[in-house]
């Protein structure tokens, strides 16, 4: 067999609108590919429901959009990138229309435009609770309109630096087993979240952090990873999403007294404060003892009537009936909190560039400090389609004065991946991979959670290096070649294991309460101290943790309320 | 509760079933149940899935002779299901061996090559958006195109398809033709169509009556009662065809 290679001027990692948008950025002038582990239209983008925002209305406005998201992220976002954001929104959406999407339309035959938590305006765009769909599906099409290559269905196993420099990476066809090199002069990151670290997650199966994994392993430091966006209503058991726009629409929460109890945790906003609060709220009124089952309360949306949760929650409805065998026009949805979004991610500027020369990042698997300490509904396909065309533009300038790639070395680490990965196969008798990614869920579930202590982040941190030693010998079991899954999340639990270390080395040393980093032992949140972003390098086998400095601006810090 | 599932190691086809115990729990679905095999009874089970929430479109397969989503179909239900398809081989032929009353069949989506186990190569499903081109012309502006509800309204059941391709597997005509583009295709076609913002609506139609299209249809409508979405891609072929 002759082991072939694959060069190309720019490699993007992740199919999802990011990835997508970046590359269609580059494809007039640039040989760019894309490499996913799943087909493109499996990619997570395909899951968000509620909308995108943009100040369109007349008396909206790009301030007010970036004042929302400032003070929603608990002030440590990045004004700078913010203002980028809130500007470029509406050339975002007007974009997406124009390749396709079928926004929801008002009356006189505008994009409609619903509520969304921490908003002072309806700025958020959408198609029915399907945006996601909507977004991904016509932003693959114009993707195709330009004949981008696509590798489907590859799993990326390493980057690849030469001199300080990315020059490729390796990949593992999943069709046939076989550790391929890729040589680039750009490698642009696009990969998603890691929201599966948890066990309770609205993720998809596929959100496992391996963009950020591999950033990691290459020596670029992550940021602010102890930001884990819990969202409020996930339905109760599967954890799949019932959207913000439920709550946006008017939906109520109840408790198991019948009380809408968010009057007393956002009296002004109410069900439509900041997931974090909400998400806090529902947690405290279980552990209170007016939860139902001890478990969930409800999202009430019957009073919405039939032909609303038919015409803008289509979606929800069908969820309900599949997945809790509930009609949502009849009976209250029972939710619980669950993992949903990671702020934190790949250090990177305004621009997506890394800290390793010609590596470059891009949504969820990014921190553009975007998002802070809390990110607000409706921001995150913006900052996908905002950042994606920005950080395009940023590689292809890059690119312009780039030097070849080393070949040479990229043959060199896919020859040694595919010894690593046999090593790997042939363990026997080590834990099964779903016993470590069990316990690694649980920990997080429980320890790494919505509230959180010192104790408790020390037994996860405890427990997580167990786990990894464990995983030294994990035993993936017999298998063949071809599509080999046992292999691929294997693959995808070391890229967790690693992440939830962090994660949590992050809890730990951040002692103040910020956006949805909140710690019981230490109730208030701490400018003084830890008004600055976490950072997190790989040196050999330890990681060096620092803080810098939060990029202010416009907006003056302030308490935060509601 | 067993599962009966076909396997094919090297693709092309079925070689075997394998039987698996499955400890079932209120609320499981097909794709937990497949989980469950792969991590704690055999790892060489193959399998796609992504977002287990019915929206991706990855976990299409052939659940006790229906075409389903694994992921939005109740273990619990499976035996009160009936999609009444027009049959075809595929649909009607069953493994010897299989009891019904204490088996669930899983077997590869039909009218695909398997790669292997249930993994089916789709690419003759997506090579279709390319050679009938299913996007947007438009070009560049500054503002939004107005689009009124009832006129977004007429596309919505097309934009909700997830290219499954559920349709596409319980289609007798796709099962005999490997030319037919089948359903997806056809109502993505009649959707930028229907697009009141479409700059060049007919293009579409061309495009989806050429010979390897709606033409090869013969309204059998088994699209229509597989599609987990409610899109109905015969309700669309039929109406290319009359045009």
């Amino acid at each position: 067999m002759t082991i072939s290679s694959f060069e190309h001027d720019v490699l993007i990692v992740g199919a999802g609108l990011s990835g997508l948008r970046v590359a269609i950025e580059l494809s007039e002038n640039l040989d760019v590919a894309i490499l996913s582990k799943v087909h493109p239209l499996r990619s997570h983008s395909v899951a968000a429901q509620g909308g995108i925002n943009a100040s369109l209305g007349e008396d909206d406005s790009w301030e007010s959009h970036a004042f929302d998201t400032v003070k929603g992220s608990d002030y440590l976002a990045d004004q700078d990138v913010v203002e980028i954001l809130a500007k470029e929104a509406p050339h975002a959406v007007i974009e997406n229309e124009r390749w396709g999407t079928a926004f929801s339309r008002t009356a006189d035959g505008k994009i409609a435009q619903r509520p969304f938590g921490g908003a002072a305006y309806p700025r958020t765009c959408y198609a029915a609770d399907r945006t996601g769909h909507n977004l991904l599906h016509t932003t693959f099409e114009q993707a195709l309109r330009r004949g981008i290559t696509f590798y489907d269905e590859w799993f990326v196993t390493s980057l690849v630096r030469s001199n300080d420099k990315i020059c490729g990476l390796t990949a593992l066809d999943i069709a046939t087993g076989e550790v391929h090199g890729f040589t680039a002069k750009a490698v642009v990151l696009a990969a998603g979240g890691f929201g599966r670290v948890y066990g309770h997650s609205t993720n998809a199966l596929i959100n496992t952090g391996d963009g950020c994994a591999l950033a990691l392993r290459a020596g670029a430091p992550l940021k602010d990873m102890e930001f884990i966006q819990f969202h409020p209503t996930c339905l109760y058991g599967s954890s799949i999403l019932m959207t913000e726009g439920a709550r946006g629409e008017g939906g109520y929460l109840v408790n198991a007294d019948g009380e809408r109890f968010m009057d007393k945790y956002a009296p002004e906003q109410m069900e439509l404060a900041p997931r974090d609060i909400v998400a806090r709220a529902i947690r405290t009124e279980v552990l209170e003892g007016r939860g139902f089952e001890d478990e969930y309360v409800h999202l009430d949306l019957r009073h919405l009537g039939k032909e609303k949760i038919m015409k803008r929650l289509p979606g929800i409805r069908e969820i309900c009936i599949y997945f809790a065998g509930l009609d949502p026009i009849e009976e209250p949805i029972p939710v619980q909190p669950a993992q949903h979004y990671s702020m934190g991610g790949i250090h990177t500027d305004k621009h997506g560039v890394s800290s390793i020369s010609g590596l470059f990042a891009v949504g969820e698997n990014s921190c553009m400090s975007v998002h802070g300490a809390n990110r607000l509904g409706g921001n995150s396909l913006l900052e996908t389609l905002v950042f994606g065309r920005i950080v395009g533009q940023k590689v292809g300038e890059y690119i312009a004065s780039a030097e070849n790639p080393d070949r040479a070395c990229v043959e060199q680490h896919a020859f040694e991946m595919r010894e690593h990965l046999q090593t790997l196969l042939l363990h026997e008798g080590g834990d099964s991979p779903a016993s470590i990614r069990e316990t690694l869920g649980q920990t997080m579930d429980v320890l790494v959670g919505v509230y959180r202590k010192e104790d408790g982040l020390k037994a996860a941190l405890k427990m997580i290096r167990e786990l990894k030693e464990r995983f030294k010998n994990v035993s993936v079991g017999r298998s063949d070649d071809k599509f080999n899954y046992a292999l691929i999340r294997t693959l995808e639990l070391e890229n967790m294991l690693d992440l939830a270390e962090v994660i949590t080395m992050g809890a730990l040393m951040r002692r103040e309460c910020r956006g949805a980093h909140w710690r019981l032992d230490y109730p208030q949140r701490d400018d003084e101290n830890f008004l600055k972003h976490s950072l997190f390098r790989k040196i050999d086998d330890y990681i060096k943790t620092e803080f810098i400095d939060v990029h202010l601006g416009r907006f003056e810090v302030k308490e935060r309320s509601y | 509760m067993m599962f009966r599932i076909a396997r094919s190691r090297d693709g092309g086809s079925i070689t075997h079933y394998d039987l698996y115990k499955v400890d079932t729990k209120k609320g499981m679905t097909i794709l937990d149940a497949l989980f469950q095999i792969q991590d704690r009874m055999d790892p060489s089970l193959s399998f796609r899935y992504s977002c287990r929430g019915a929206v991706c479109g990855s976990c299409s397969m052939l659940i006790n002779k229906e075409p389903r989503l694994a992921c939005r179909t109740q273990i619990a239900d499976v035996k009160s299901n009936d999609m009444k398809l027009k049959p075809f081989a595929a649909l009607t032929e069953t493994p010897s061996g299989w009891n019904s009353n204490t088996e669930i069949l899983i077997e590869p989506l039909p009218n695909m090559p398997i790669l292997k186990d249930l993994v089916v190569d789709m690419t003759k499903f997506y090579d279709a958006l390319k050679t009938m081109k299913l996007w947007s012309d438009t070009k560049e502006g500054d503002s939004p195109r107005t689009q009124s509800p009832e006129e977004r309204t007429k596309i919505e059941r097309y934009v909700n398809c997830i290219l499954c391709a559920l349709c596409y597997g319980s289609c007798p005509v796709n099962s005999e033709n490997e030319e037919y583009v089948g359903p997806a295709a056809l109502a993505k076609a009649w959707r930028f169509h229907e697009d009141t913002r479409s700059s060049d609506p007919e293009r579409y139609i061309k495009s989806a009556m050429n010979p390897e299209g709606a033409p090869l249809c013969n309204l059998v409508m088994n699209c229509v009662k597989a599609c987990p979405k409610g899109v109905a891609p015969g309700g669309a072929i039929r109406k290319l065809k009359n045009i």
